[in-house]
């Protein structure tokens, strides 16, 4: 943007980047807030008017990954002084962390086993759609396909249902086969899920890639396979990398079927969050802290990918 | 190095024909230049020399073994592309190296072709590089060193000078020729430029609508087009061309009162085609003077080029404005008289219907 500017482009710039600032606020807060909370004391949490200024604690923490039981009568000072830390903040807040009674080994609270089994359903749902999508739209793009258009719109036409108006279908056919709160079936769901929107971002990235690179290599001995792997792949995993972040948002977020399909063992992380509200008055803090973890692998395998992401969403508009 | 034949070879693009009954012998050793307008059919009749796209009919031999089922892989066969020059994730050197891991070669080998191609290309020093930080004229340069290092049966080179500037195309034209003579590889190469046709080829092929036009030396078919399209498409300024009247020995022009005397004979012959003529004149065939000449014709000077070797002089005569090559400054303005002449022998007489050439022999 050299040259000179009037200052009606000065005003024009002024606005647009006050607008990105109210954006920003807008977008920002929620996860400030959420941020907050996960570091405050429980009495802190729910103040009218909010509490701003307050000191950090890592309680909700401990309390998020601990069974905790309600206080019946305070512990004695040698029990309290006896305990590690951790355990004094869970009696500072009128609760006291459940132990099995032969080992006293303390019980775990599930959040962990729910995020691990997140990562798990995620990465594999979301490696299998870009993989799966990335060759089908190879398949679409280079070679001739009978009725190619009417493919590729059935192809899309499968995400014009919302999702959820077959989960009780879906829900029943999972009973039958056994599928019902396993890692295999949500990977099944969330790959199915994203797949048609994998194949149709890849075609429109894998369709920019001259078809000559691989006729170069077929030309000089190498089989289709080959050249698809050595110098497509190459090529197109910008696309992926796009195709991948997306994918894995919408694995990772899913509500509505984790909710319906699992219970326990293959259960994720987002039904198990809420769960936590229970009976009774909410801890929001700890409901605070399991969201605040719930977000970082997002921000970080977005931000692992972001010069790929980039490359990939400004792909098309600008050529070289 | 081998011999590339093709036997009436027909190629459709759905009900789209885009090579009609092809008929070619490429000698071992030659360099065979396809030229012809954009559509006419070149890069489909590589790229079926190539084994890239599948002929609806016929057959392609290399070294007399048919060819035409199978891959592009096993033809050994290299080939430059139009579009599409190198591998962006790839540097030089790799690249370079691409077509010999593909035939597994060991890595002494394989460093010494390259490192003997690059020099030979002069991209030595270029070899660590990424390609987009090289000039257009080196990227070409190692889009051919790709496609030699192999040391294929034939080089196919689909316009790989058609992005350079013109100075540069004509730098990398010698050295085409000079590496073509050095490996001495059968070479087939397509181009839309007439004149850079003529420089390298030893065998000119123009293709118009998938149709085979003449197949000749650059001189042959200069000198002596088959048809009319050949005439108009080889040789710059274009050829004149006019529809003409011939009574005996005269031949007139459509609107001019006086007409050009041609010997008997010449004439003779074309009156047994009892079809309406036309009358093709390349620039240097036809002859200025300043003085009234014994069977010129006067004519009105309208446009000059000055060319600084020779110039371009265009004459009305009649309906018709001619171009004419003259040497530099022989007319010194527009609107002048001048007295407009034949080298009778360079004229050429075409059918106007078929187009053919009817002074066959000549
Ligand atoms: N893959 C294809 N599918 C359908 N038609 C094609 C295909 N490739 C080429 N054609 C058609 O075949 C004809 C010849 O094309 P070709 O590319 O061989 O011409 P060309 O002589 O190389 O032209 P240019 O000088 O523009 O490169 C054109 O009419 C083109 O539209
Ligand atoms: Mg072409």
């Amino acid at each position: 943007m050299a040259g000179v500017r009037t200052s009606r482009e000065k005003w024009g710039n002024r606005i647009a980047i006050a607008t990105v600032f109210v954006a920003l606020i807008i977008m920002l807060t929620p996860i400030y807030w959420i941020t907050a909370t996960a570091f405050k004391p429980r009495n802190l949490a729910t103040t009218i008017p909010p509490t701003v200024v307050f000191t950090p604690e890592v309680s909700p923490f401990v309390k998020l990954f601990t069974k905790r039981s309600q206080l019946r009568d305070q512990p004695t000072q040698k029990e309290y002084d006896a305990a590690p830390w951790w355990e004094q903040m869970v009696f500072d807040g009128g609760e006291k962390v459940v132990r099995n009674r032969k080992t006293g080994e303390v019980r775990p609270s599930g959040y962990a086993d729910r995020f691990k089994n997140s990562l798990i359903i995620a990465i594999t749902s979301t490696l299998l759609a870009v993989s799966m999508g990335t060759l089908t739209a190879y398949g679409f793009s280079r070679f001739k396909v009978r009725g190619e258009d009417d493919w590729m719109f059935f192809i899309l036409s499968t995400r014009m249902l919302p999702p959820v108006v077959v989960a009780i279908p879906m829900f029943l056919m999972y009973r039958v086969v056994g599928l019902n709160d396993t890692h295999l079936g949500l990977i099944i769901l969330y790959t199915a899920f994203n797949l048609s929107f994998a194949v149709w971002i890849m075609k429109g990235f894998i369709d920019e890639i001259p078809k000559e690179y691989e006729e170069a290599a077929l030309v000089d001995g190498y089989t289709r396979m080959q050249a698809f792997f050595k110098v497509v792949l190459p090529e197109a995993l910008t696309g992926m990398a796009a195709t991948a972040v997306f994918c894995f948002i919408t694995a990772w977020n899913e509500y509505a079927f984790a909710l319906i399909m699992t219970t326990r063992k293959a259960q994720t992380s987002p039904p198990f969050i809420p769960s936590q509200i229970g009976s009774g008055l909410p801890d929001w803090t700890v409901i605070a802290a399991g969201t605040f973890l719930f977000l970082i692998p997002v921000a970080v395998f977005t931000f692992l990918l972001r010069n790929h992401l980039l490359r990939g969403m400004s792909f098309g508009a600008i050529r070289k | 190095m081998a011999q590339i034949k093709m036997i009436n070879v027909q190629k459709f693009f759905g009900q789209n024909q885009v090579l009609q009954d092809l008929n070619l012998t490429i000698e071992d050793g030659e360099f065979v230049v396809f030229v012809g307008q954009s559509g006419g059919g070149k890069t489909t009749a590589l790229r079926a020399i190539a084994g890239l796209e599948t002929i609806t009919s016929g057959k392609i031999l290399i070294d007399g073994v048919e060819v035409q089922d199978r891959k592009a892989a096993d033809r050994d066969i290299a080939f430059v592309f139009q579009s599409f020059s190198l591998y962006p994730h790839m540097t030089v050197r790799e690249n370079i190296t691409f077509p010999l891991r593909a035939v597994r070669m060991d890595k002494t080998a394989r460093d010494k072709a390259v490192n003997e191609t690059a020099e030979i290309l002069q991209i030595t020093e270029h070899l660590d590089r990424k390609p987009s930080s090289l000039s257009g004229g080196d990227m070409q340069r190692v889009a051919i060193g790709r496609a030699l290092v192999r040391r294929p049966q034939a080089l196919l080179m689909d316009e790989p000078l058609g992005v350079l500037d013109s100075k540069l195309r004509e730098q990398m034209r010698s050295e085409l020729k000079r590496l073509h003579i050095a490996r001495g590889s059968t070479s087939v190469y397509v181009t839309h430029d007439q004149i850079e046709a003529m420089s390298l080829a030893d065998q000119m092929v123009i293709l118009h609508d998938g149709v085979l036009q003449q197949v000749g030396a650059p001189d042959d078919v200069y000198l002596k087009p088959k048809n009319l399209f050949v005439a108009k498409f080889v040789g710059s300024p274009v050829m004149n061309v006019a529809d003409v009247q011939i009574n005996g020995s005269e031949v007139t022009m459509k609107g001019v009162d006086t007409g050009f005397t041609f010997d008997e004979s010449t004439l003779a012959s074309l009156a047994k085609y009892d079809t309406e003529i036309t009358l093709g004149l390349r620039p240097e065939a036809i002859l200025l003077s300043q003085a009234r000449t014994k069977g010129y014709t006067q004519a009105v000077t309208t446009n000059i080029e000055p060319l600084g070797s020779h110039d371009i002089v265009d004459v009305r005569l009649g309906d018709t404005v001619l171009r004419v090559r003259t040497e530099s400054g022989f007319v010194s303005g527009e609107g002048q008289p001048v007295w407009v002449g034949l080298d009778t022998t360079q004229a050429h007489f075409f059918d106007k219907k078929t187009e053919l050439n009817l002074r066959g022999a000549a």
